[in-house]
């Protein structure tokens, strides 16, 4: 096991290195020269070369890149051209916001979809379903940013007692009733694409694992058709979901782009978008890059508990 | 001839085309409701200027924020622009983004597929990790990260999801290609001497459009998601052009105010395109792969 784990390290070497020369580069062919961007309203040529100087920008660009990723490697990100905070300053700031959004979301998405994954499996052509059915389908074309405004026009407009505010984030150490009342629309929106997927995917995995053979042995042998479907089917059909949760993630980060910045709330995906249209491109290049060290390392550590759980997959060099 | 030493061929009625249409659709209903939206929303599209009843950008302030009615039947926007004539137009740049950069993707992802699954080696090794680099990223994050390094501008847009879903078809291509590479007719091109550009062109490529027949109608609901996601963001085209996700978000601000109907034409305009897009797209799967009938 600690072999299979080592060997996806050392796989995720290359394409780590290859995501920096992205990111990097990315920057690299924006419009508009970094160090007047930088300098602001600075309009003194000597002052700006300074700035060029002191940026790396007069060097050739493969030794930027070298300097930057040194830089990178140390936890550096540069500064915001805007606010001249540190980048992984203003992330650090607004990750936990993030998270809270993003684990509430997932935890939403796979509470749902297994409750009702698995009725609409046990009951299969019920009215849960066909429920079931019209999520998956309309949930996966269903714009996030469209179903927040519904939300928001519902819960807090249209519906008397405005149950939910249209927007805005307390932290959870201030008001835990207030925040946890700001996130549920956020939440909500941001979990259903994953849902959608999540739900057809137990409902077909619990599908399939219902006409194996030890399932007729179970049933045979008198077991009560409870304990069938939670010891017997439920424990191999949830195999897929585990590695599906981890595709969640990416989902999730780039849902929060949007969803953060529909209901105002306060993470790193609403720091990357406000940054752009004023081409503070260290703060773009920063969030997108640890969206993406993020995404790389919940799909290893995903893979990893897919092994551990299936003990059909082997950690030999054949198993790639 | 010998009639007795060869099979007899029974001569079977010719159906005539309705009865083979009917049948068609008896057996693939998905994939005719799927169609028809689709090619309604194309025939949208294509007759925007015949079938939108108003001048998408023009200016009326006297009918500002106007609820649906007979004259209006979506409403009108703040600066009384007729919100279903904005939505039918903006119904070509949401498909043509959609269309454009699912070519794009496919494209370079086919290319790249078969050229990896075909030629293996260092040259797979080596372009299949750009690939998971590719892959390393969040689509939409990747997306967003390229358009506001280009600009934001319609073209970016298209580029940007067109290299976001290069990824799904090379590993698709790759993987295809891989398993047709070592059969025999293969090997005869081969053995007759054909070059190895004719072999993955005329010999692998047919033999793998079924998978990516599904590929790009499915990844095609995705391009109309994420355009719409973009210019949501300010990063697709730029008012006062007609775009359904920046009219989305342009609608936020009379939220407070319930003109509801600002936001509603436009988002229902991109759930039905992406829906339909969806709904073929999975019931083509379900006809092309029988292996997947049985599941979901």
């Amino acid at each position: 096991m600690i072999r299979y784990i080592l060997r996806r390290l050392v796989l995720m070497v290359p394409v780590a290195f290859l995501v920096t020369i992205g990111v990097f580069v990315l920057v690299r062919i924006s419009p508009g020269d970094p160090a007047l961007t930088f300098a602001g309203e600075e309009r003194d040529p000597a002052a700006i070369a300074a700035i060029r100087e002191e940026m790396g920008l007069n060097q050739p660009v493969p030794v930027q890149y070298v300097v930057w990723l040194a830089h990178v490697a140390q936890g550096d990100l540069g500064r915001s051209f805007q606010t001249h905070q540190r980048v992984l300053e203003a992330v650090t700031e607004r990750l936990p916001a993030t998270l809270e959004l993003g684990l509430a979301a997932l935890f939403f998405s796979v509470t749902v979809a297994l409750v009702v994954g698995i009725l609409s499996a046990v009951k299969r052509n019920s009215i849960v379903d066909l429920l079931s059915t019209s999520i998956t389908l309309a949930g996966v074309s269903f714009p996030g940013f469209f179903l927040g405004i519904v939300l928001i026009l519902l819960f807090a407009y249209v519906i008397p007692g405005h149950i939910f505010p249209p927007g805005g984030y307390v932290p959870l150490a201030q008001d835990v009733g207030d925040n946890l009342r700001r996130l549920v629309l956020p939440a909500i929106t941001l979990a259903t694409a994953s849902l959608a997927v999540n739900l057809r995917q137990v409902r077909s995995s619990l599908l399939d694992v219902f006409g194996l053979d030890y399932m007729r042995t179970a049933r045979g042998k008198g077991l009560h058709e409870r304990t069938v479907i939670t010891r017997h089917a439920l424990k191999n059909a949830l195999i897929p979901v585990v590695t599906l949760i981890g595709i969640q993630v990416g989902a999730i980060i780039e849902g929060a782009f949007i969803t953060e910045q529909i209901f105002f709330w306060p993470g790193i995906g609403r720091l990357a978008v406000q940054a752009i249209p004023s081409g503070d491109y260290p703060v773009v290049q920063g969030v997108v890059l640890v969206s993406a060290f993020s995404y790389m390392f919940t799909t290893l550590v995903v893979d990893v508990l897919y092994a551990w759980f299936d003990p059909r997959i082997s950690y030999g060099p054949a198993s790639a | 001839m010998s009639g007795a030493t060869l099979p007899v061929v029974l001569r079977v009625p010719r159906a005539n085309r309705g009865t083979a249409i009917r049948y068609f659709a008896r057996r693939n209903p998905r994939m005719i409701v799927g169609g028809a939206m689709v090619v309604a929303w194309l025939l949208i599209a294509l007759l925007a200027p015949v079938v939108a009843p108003y001048d998408p950008i023009k200016v009326t302030v006297g009918d500002a924020l106007r609820s649906p009615s007979l004259a209006h039947l979506l409403g009108t926007d703040d600066l009384g622009r007729d919100v279903l004539s904005r939505v039918i137009w903006g119904s070509r740049i949401s498909l043509s983004v959609g269309l454009i950069s699912v070519g794009i993707g496919f494209f370079v992802g086919v290319s790249v597929g078969l050229a990896a699954g075909y030629l293996g080696g260092k040259f797979d090794l080596f372009v299949m990790r750009g690939v998971d680099a590719l892959l390393a990223f969040p689509a939409l994050v990747l997306a967003i990260a390229i358009t506001a390094a280009l600009g934001p501008q319609i073209q970016n847009a298209m580029i940007a999801i067109g290299i976001v879903a290069i990824p799904a078809y090379a590993r698709l291509t790759r993987g295809q290609t891989l398993a047709i590479r070592s059969r025999d007719f293969i090997l005869a091109a081969r053995t007759v001497g054909c070059t190895p550009l004719r072999i993955v062109t005329r010999h692998v490529f047919p033999n793998i459009t079924n998978a990516l027949i599904v590929q790009a109608t499915l990844s095609t609901a995705f391009a109309i998601l994420a355009e719409a996601a973009l210019s949501f963001l300010g990063l697709g085209p730029q008012p006062p052009d007609p775009s359904w996700g920046q009219d989305v978000a342009y609608s936020t601000r009379y939220l407070a105010n319930m003109k509801w109907w600002m936001s509603v034409g436009p988002g229902l305009a991109i759930f039905s395109a992406v829906f339909a897009f969806n709904f073929l797209g999975d019931a083509l799967r379900d006809a092309l792969d029988p292996r997947l009938r049985r599941s979901g």
